[in-house]
């Protein structure tokens, strides 16, 4: 019998050797002056990085904020530097050609590159057209471009949207739609940076796996940047972590948890979390993974007899309310109403409608809230379920058609994009005078006054929007009522969210009652004492944190998916559970 | 809230049309709005642009543009009355006004003032019916073969516009949540940031342009170079089911139109005295512009 050849080792998709890379203007002395930056001496954001992905696989990109992981996205299609200009040094090959020396609009058909924001990602008026441009754009005839539309379309469950403009288009619906035109070409290489930021929960973990669908499919190589990695660790085959430039970590999910555990506990899985603390080994990977390994050892068996949840873990919410408030809880819109002294806000039968024409729709239906001072709900739900204008109809942004919302105390609003509210060069021109200094000392800030607020980080920028949205009213009895945030946590990585907490936990400890609108169940865990949970305008479920977050599937933390026991939601509480049954030591 | 001049895709002939055809047949309308200034050829050419409006669907667009038209017919008509002083018939004397002198109201004036304002307004009918009901990427894909920077400035700008008017929004928002210590966002501060913003907006909309190919050689010069000659009659042979339609009555309109003329159809005149002639030619002529806002008609199944 003929010998069988020896299959040539394939070509690596991505094949990036010793780079290094500087944006224009990148040691100029303000962008040195605030910690936004992770840059060396020389302005270098990725130093001497060398990196190879096969084909077929699926790769996690993990990171702190700003330590290079979307330049390094950037470097593998290109846009890096024909885009963005400044220097580079060393090589990166697509699909066997040079990407410094081709540019993004060659290597279209070899990489598709998925950016945070969706809404600038799209370029055309219709879904259909959008999709097909980089087919229209290389020449595929018209019966081509049809067939791959379609295809693509039915692959990410989105035909009902091809004839749909895209400004009629959800966040998520457009971050599909972007997904759709990076893989229309059906390249070889897919790059995403943090495609589920602006997703809730259902959808972003839908996203991830339609991707890990697509990767056994369609055999497309997947490199992935996220700060969620409870959320994609069990889908990807590898890790690449980074840190101010340069990979730090470059190995199996497994071995990289252990790595985080060593070296930083900020890119801890919570699962992970609650097995190191718990002393379990090996660590795991995701909910499945971790459900077996305690299976194996016997940790989750033996319910009868358990000391009953509600007594191992006290309801939070009931002690940060103020005492004596004895609030009554109804649920399917009648929600907890507290006492008159102490109401932070109170919404009665909130109905709002938005839109125009004939696409005006009931966004809040009948939406009753009472908040009490001290008191920190999260408000989770659904992209669409009415999250902001809840929160935009509390601050009198939009007016009720129904219904009244009264903020005794006042109300401060940080909305989605803290940009929005930086508006000058210059942090101290945003808050001047002694009122101004007092914000920015409440919040932190008060070394970066000279600093311009772009070359902030994305946390500090946050906390300086939050400044201006309560300078003036920061202290004492001026504090407002309420202070309420709109999906603060976009693009944070966990040790940021942790100074998030301690911040908006500081205001809340002041008296004010403190509401966040969030997808991140993690993040709501930490923060929150009330959860309330809203689903296409209506409040479907209101309660205590570690019981709304425990009773589910989506809104509900890694560990909660993992225990499925009531009320426990964070690795701690995981471990007391566990410690509490006698399963560990 | 979305523009009411905002393409929407419908069902529609005017909206399935190639942008060729469907410019081809509402040019016809700007056209002769144009060429002429006999208010009764005017008025039919604003009911034949609104009448097409209408059955493609974008009423809301032609209603608005019938309001925006008659304020600015309006204003067109009280600065021609206040800086034109010809015309027999004075209506009012103003005497002497600062800037303008004397000023003498007479009704030739205000007569060819309304002329001009009627076709300032019907041609904005007509551009809001192609705005609303002509897809801008069929537009600007048809026109990147031939002037490629243009198309991209353009595409750029088409989808600038409603970025920046969202984030326009956001800024008023945000200014009005700011607490009473921080500074002010007046309107020169915001006008700045608007502007920042949008040119980071352009820079990610750019990139986007890149990551699609939008750099690459205009298509049309490659299709024909890899395709062969049946393979390139085959892909351009196949035409909207309505483009004959809409290119036929465009070319009967605008032949019509400059027959009319020779004829003496345009029987309109302001100075010395107002005349207007509504001779045959002219009512033929009406008819047929307003007859042809039926283009758009789709009979229903």
């Amino acid at each position: 019998m003929p010998e069988l050849a020896t299959p040539p080792r394939a070509v690596p998709v991505l094949a990036i050797e010793g780079l290094s890379y500087a944006y224009p203007n990148a040691d100029e002395p303000t962008k040195r002056a605030s910690t936004a930056h992770t840059a060396d001496d020389a302005g270098r954001v990725l130093r001497d990085v060398s990196l190879q992905l096969a084909p077929g696989e699926f790769a996690l990109l993990a990171g702190r904020s700003a330590c290079g992981k979307t330049t390094l996205l950037r470097a593998a299609c290109g846009l890096v530097p024909h885009f963005h200009g400044g220097e580079i040094d060393g090589s990166v090959s697509v699909a066997g050609r040079d990407a410094i020396a081709a540019g993004p609009g060659e290597l279209a058909g070899a990489v598709g590159y998925v950016a945070q924001d969706p809404e600038t990602q799209v370029v055309s008026t219709t879904v259909a057209a959008e999709i097909g441009l980089p087919l229209e754009m290389r020449g595929d005839p018209p019966a081509s471009r049809a067939r791959a539309i379609e295809e693509v379309a039915l692959a990410l469950a989105i035909p009902h949207l091809l004839e749909r403009t895209v400004d009629a288009l959800s966040g998520g619906e457009l971050q599909r739609v972007a997904l759709a035109a990076a893989l229309v070409t059906r390249p070889q290489l897919v790059l995403l940076d943090e495609p589920t930021s602006q997703l809730d929960p259902v959808a972003g973990d839908e996203l991830i796996w339609l991707l890990r669908r697509l990767n056994e499919e369609w055999g497309v190589t997947v490199l992935l940047a996220e700060h969620r990695l409870e959320r994609c660790l069990a889908a990807a085959d590898r890790v690449v972590a980074m840190d101010a430039g340069i990979i730090s970590f470059d190995g199996e999910p497994r071995d990289f948890l252990a790595w985080a555990q060593e070296v930083d506990n900020a890119l801890e899985t919570p699962s992970a979390r609650l097995f190191s603390l718990a002393g379990i080994e090996p660590l795991p990977t995701g909910v499945r993974n971790a459900r077996q390994i305690l299976s194996s050892t016997d940790a989750l068996g033996g319910r009868e007899g358990d000391t009953p949840l509600s007594q191992l873990f006290p309801k939070t919410a009931s002690a940060v309310r103020p005492s004596g408030s004895g609030k009554s809880t109804s649920r399917s819109g009648g929600v907890p109403l507290p006492p008159g002294g102490s109401s932070a806000v109170n919404a009665r039968n909130l109905w709002v409608e938005l839109g125009d024409g004939d696409r005006r729709r009931d966004v809040l239906k009948g939406i009753e809230l009472g908040v009490a001072q001290g008191e920190r709900v999260a408000l989770m739900g659904r992209n669409g379920a009415g999250k902001s204008t809840l929160l935009r109809a509390l601050a009198g942004l939009v007016e009720p058609v129904r219904g009244r919302a009264e903020a005794p105390g006042g109300i401060a609003l940080l909305s989605q994009n803290p940009s929005d509210y930086l508006v000058r060069e210059r942090v101290g021109d945003e808050l001047p005078g002694a009122a101004g200094a007092a914000a920015l000392r409440a919040v932190g800030l008060e070394h970066a006054v000279d600093a311009d607020p772009r070359d902030l980080s994305g946390g500090e920028r946050q906390r300086l929007a939050l400044a201006i949205a309560l300078a003036g009213r920061i202290e004492g009895e001026e504090l407002p009522g309420l202070v309420a945030l709109d999906e603060p946590t976009r693009g944070m990585d966990r040790a940021l969210k942790g100074e998030l907490v301690e911040l908006v936990g500081g205001l809340a400890a002041a008296g004010a009652g403190v509401v966040v609108a969030t997808h991140d169940v993690e993040f709501a865990a930490a923060f929150a004492a009330r959860v309330v949970l809203l689903g296409e305008g209506v409040a479907i479920a209101d309660g205590a944190a570690n019981e709304v977050l425990s009773g589910g599937w989506y809104f509900a933390t890694e560990v909660a998916r993992i225990l499925d026991a009531p009320g426990v939601v964070t690795p701690e509480q995981g471990v007391a559970y566990l410690a509490e049954r006698g399963r560990i030591a | 809230m979305r523009s009411p001049f905002a393409y929407t895709p419908r069902p529609r002939p005017l909206q399935s049309a190639s942008p060729g055809a469907a410019v081809a047949y509402l040019g016809a309308f700007v056209a002769v709005a144009f060429l002429y200034s006999s208010p009764l050829v005017l008025a039919a050419v604003g009911a034949g642009a609104a009448l097409a409006g209408l059955l493609a669907g974008a009423s809301r667009a032609v209603r608005v543009a019938l309001r925006m038209g008659g304020v600015l017919a309006l204003l067109i008509v009280v600065v021609n009355v206040l800086v034109v002083n010809r015309g027999e018939t004075v209506l009012l004397r103003l005497g002497e006004l600062p800037v303008l002198g004397r000023v003498d109201v007479t009704g030739e004036a205000l007569a060819a003032g309304a002329v001009i304002g009627l076709r300032a307004a019907v041609a904005m009918v007509a551009f809001a019916v192609y705005s609303a009901c002509v897809d801008p990427d069929r537009v600007l894909r048809a026109l990147r073969p031939l002037a490629g920077r243009s198309a991209l400035t353009a595409a750029l700008i088409s989808r600038l516009v409603p970025v920046a008017a969202a984030d326009a929004a956001r800024l008023r928002d945000a200014g009005r949540l700011r607490g009473p210590a921080a500074a002010p966002l007046g309107r020169a501060v915001m006008a700045r940031r608007l502007l920042t913003g949008s040119l980071d907006r352009a820079v990610d909309v750019a990139a986007t342009l890149e990551l699609r190919g939008y750099a690459l050689e205009p298509p049309r010069r490659r299709l024909i170079a890899r395709l062969s000659p049946r393979q390139w009659g085959q892909s351009c042979d196949r035409r909207p089911r309505y483009d004959r339609r809409f290119y036929a009555i465009g070319a009967v309109v605008i032949v019509a139109a400059v027959v009319g003329k020779l004829l003496g159809a345009d029987g309109f005149a302001a100075y010395p005295t107002v005349e207007v002639g509504f001779g045959g030619a002219t009512l033929a002529l009406s008819a047929l512009v307003v007859l042809a806002g039926l283009a758009p008609w789709r009979r229903r199944a």
